[in-house]
C-alpha cells in the first residue's frame, strides 16, 4: 500500500498541495483526478521522492522511500525521457543496465502487444507510439507499484484503446497502479478507486464500484457534484 | 463479447446480467466452460477485480461452479436455469408495465396491442 499523509508543497509562494492524504492499494487501480495545475504530477513526483516536501510523509508498504524502493516502484512520466536518437532496443538496454528488476521477457511481450518495431529510432516514432514506448519501459520492470502520469493525453482513440487494454491484462494484474488524468470517460470501468483533487486538497476519495452500487452514480456524476458546487 | 456498459450500474452486476441473458437465449449452454477471470476482464475491458467480483456473485447465485484446477462452468441445474429465464422475463415485464402505466391504458386494449405486436414481429423474423 502507498500511504500519502498530509503532504504539503509550495512552489515559491504558491501553495500547491495543502495537506493531501490518500492511500493506494496493491492490486488496485487508483486514479487521481483534477484539473490542470492542481498538483497531480507533483504528488506522483513526491511519491518518487523527486521533489522535496514541506510537510507530510509518504510510506510505501509501511516504509519511507529509500534507494531500494526504486526496484519496487516506478514512475512513467507524461513524456518519454530517453534520448531521441536511441532505438527502442537501445532504450531497453539502457533500462536493463539501470534496473535489476528489468524483465526482458515482459518487454518483448509488450513490444508485441503494442506492435512496436524494436529497431525503430525513438525520434522517428509517432506521438502515440512514443507514448507506448514510454509505457513499455515502465511496465517491463518487475515492480509492485506503477505511477503513470497522464498516459492518455494527446493520444488517438485507437492507441488509447490499446493502452487501456494493458490495464485489463496480466501486465498490470496484482500491481498497484496510480494514474492521473483529467479525462476519465473511456477508462471509468477500469478504475477501482478515484481520488478527486481540488485546490490543493483531496475533496473526495471513493470506490468507483461502490458509488455505482450504493448511489447509482457514475464517476462522472460524482465529479459533477464535487466540482460544480 | 462486446458489452456496452452503462456508467451508473455496478459493472459486476452488468456482467452477471450479460451472462444471464446469454444463458436465457441459449448462446451459452449449460455445462459450458467460461473464460477465466483474467480473460474475461480482458475481453470485456473491465478491471480484473470487477471480473473477479462478477464471478463470485455468479458462484453465490449458483449460476457457475468451479471444480479444483478446472475452468469454471455454467451450471447444469435446470431449476437455476429456469429461474434465470423467469427473472429476466419478470424484469422486462416490470419495466414495460411501469412505462405503460403512466399512459393509463385499459389492460384489455393493451393486451391486444401486445399480442398483435408480438406476433407481427416474430413473423417478420421468420
Amino acid at each position: 500500500m502507498i500511504e500519502v499523509k498530509e503532504i504539503e508543497k509550495r512552489y515559491g509562494r504558491k501553495k500547491i498541495l495543502k495537506g493531501v492524504s490518500f492511500t493506494a492499494e496493491k492490486g488496485e487501480i487508483t486514479c487521481l483526478i483534477g484539473i490542470n495545475g492542481v498538483g497531480k504530477t507533483t504528488i506522483l513526483k513526491a511519491i518518487m521522492a523527486l521533489t522535496p516536501l514541506h510537510k507530510g510523509q509518504i510510506l510505501i508498504d509501511g516504509k519511507p522511500i529509500d534507494k531500494h524502493s526504486f526496484e519496487k516502484i516506478t514512475f512513467i512520466p507524461d513524456s518519454l525521457t530517453m534520448l531521441p536518437n536511441m532505438t527502442i532496443n537501445e532504450a531497453m538496454e539502457f533500462m536493463k543496465d539501470f534496473y535489476t528488476c528489468w524483465n526482458q521477457k515482459r518487454a518483448n511481450e509488450l513490444l508485441g502487444f503494442f506492435r512496436l518495431e524494436p529497431s525503430s529510432r525513438i525520434s522517428s516514432l509517432s506521438k502515440g507510439n512514443t507514448a507506448k514506448v514510454n509505457l513499455l519501459l515502465g511496465l517491463a520492470l518487475d515492480v509492485d507499484y506503477v505511477l503513470m502520469d497522464e498516459p492518455f493525453s494527446g493520444i488517438d482513440m485507437f492507441s488509447r484503446e490499446e493502452i487501456a487494454n494493458v490495464f485489463t491484462s496480466h501486465l498490470i494484474e496484482n500491481r498497484g497502479v496510480i494514474i492521473t488524468t483529467h479525462e476519465i470517460g473511456d477508462i471509468e470501468h477500469l478504475l477501482d478507486k478515484v481520488v478527486l483533487l481540488d485546490d490543493g486538497l483531496v475533496t473526495k476519495e471513493f470506490s468507483a464500484e461502490a458509488a455505482r452500487e450504493n448511489e447509482g452514480k457514475s464517476v462522472i456524476d460524482v465529479m459533477r457534484e464535487v466540482y460544480q458546487k | 463479447m462486446n458489452v456496452n456498459f452503462n456508467n451508473r450500474d455496478p459493472v459486476y452486476q452488468q456482467i452477471v446480467r450479460y451472462f444471464k441473458e446469454q444463458i436465457a437465449i441459449g448462446e451459452i449452454k449449460p455445462g459450458e466452460e467460461i473464460p477465466s477471470r483474467r480473460e474475461l476482464a480482458n475481453r470485456m475491458k473491465v478491471n480484473p477485480n470487477t471480473a473477479q467480483r462478477a464471478y463470485k456473485e455468479m458462484e453465490e447465485q449458483g449460476l457457475i461452479y468451479t471444480e479444483k484446477n478446472h475452468p469454471s462452468k455454467i451450471t447444469t441445474d435446470n431449476e437455476i436455469l429456469g429461474q434465470v429465464r423467469t427473472e429476466l422475463l419478470v424484469e422486462a415485464v416490470d419495466q414495460f408495465v411501469t412505462s405503460v402505466r403512466s399512459i393509463n391504458v385499459p389492460v384489455e386494449e393493451l393486451l391486444d396491442m401486445v399480442k398483435e405486436k408480438y406476433t407481427e414481429n416474430s413473423e417478420k423474423e421468420v
